[in-house]
């Protein structure tokens, strides 16, 4: 006898894969418009019997380069558990669906924790300024060390400079001394030179 | 009696091959195209994604971070070219 196992429990779960879409429309675009569309790409995954896990709506940013004439648009992304079957319609109907930019569906990997990318720019905005005042901080403080250094310097060039400036005023009352000494040696019968 | 082999002394200078992966120190499993501003970081000022013996990222983490870096110029966060 063969075990009969009922798989199909199995069969759906294993269909299930999250899937994520990077959608990419025009800014300046009125609030009605903006709703109508998201509403339209979720009812492509609806309809396709997705179950949304997370949206993340980024909202406006700056282009890199100009996209269909435009220098600015607004991101959202979803993350969706469906049928892979169904992907390539979705894919099609986006690539279709007027206002939409640019889209992209992306597999994340196994393990993938799905973190909301929203604010993430401010943060890296402020780090970024963070680190240059830092910076900054850094190499004023080098600078003011380097003064306090230099006048370190300074004033202890200046007070060997004096110490060699006193020897030298002492060293001709040296002279006159050795030069009598040297004259009395000289007079001197005793000496067996 | 032969000399006894000296070992060969290693240069101090830092060399570009020797630095370590940036993406492995902190275990990153997945390089992700939204996290754009660090991406950025590994493409030099003509937008060209920078080499791999100048960073020092391994070449595991340099396949990555070229899909990374390609996903997010289709959808222009970073330029193609500058």
């Amino acid at each position: 006898m063969t075990p009969v196992i009922d798989d199909t429990d199995l069969d759906t779960e294993l269909d299930l894969r999250t899937y994520e879409l990077c959608l990419l429309y025009g800014y300046p675009i009125q609030q009605k418009e903006e709703q109508d569309l998201l509403k339209e790409v979720e009812k492509l995954f609806t309809e396709a019997g997705g179950k949304q896990l997370m949206r993340d709506a980024w909202g406006r940013r700056g282009l890199a380069y100009a996209i269909e004439g435009q220098m600015e648009g607004s991101f959202v992304i979803y993350y969706y558990e469906i049928d892979p079957s169904k992907v390539r319609e979705i894919d099609h109907a986006l690539s279709i669906m007027p206002g939409v930019l640019r889209h992209m569906i992306v597999k994340p990997p196994k393990g993938y924790a799905m973190v909301p990318y929203a604010n993430r720019l401010e943060e890296w905005l402020k780090e970024k300024e963070k680190l240059e005042e830092d910076r900054e901080k850094k190499k004023e403080e080098a600078l003011q060390k380097r003064i306090t250094e230099k006048a370190m310097m300074k004033a202890k060039k200046v007070e060997t400079d004096k110490k060699v400036e006193s020897a030298e005023t002492k060293k001709p009352m040296k002279k006159e001394e050795l030069s009598t000494e040297i004259e009395k040696l000289i007079s001197d019968d005793n000496l067996g030179l | 009696m032969p000399k006894p082999m000296q070992k060969k002394q290693r240069q101090q200078r830092s060399d570009p091959r020797h630095k370590e992966c940036p993406f492995c120190d902190k275990g990153a499993k997945y390089i992700d195209y939204k996290d754009y501003p660090l991406i950025k970081g590994y493409t030099d000022y003509f937008a060209n994604i920078r080499q791999r013996y100048y960073t020092g990222v391994c070449l595991k983490h340099q396949k990555m971070l070229r899909t990374a870096i390609e996903r997010a110029r289709f959808m222009g966060m970073i330029a193609y070219r500058k």
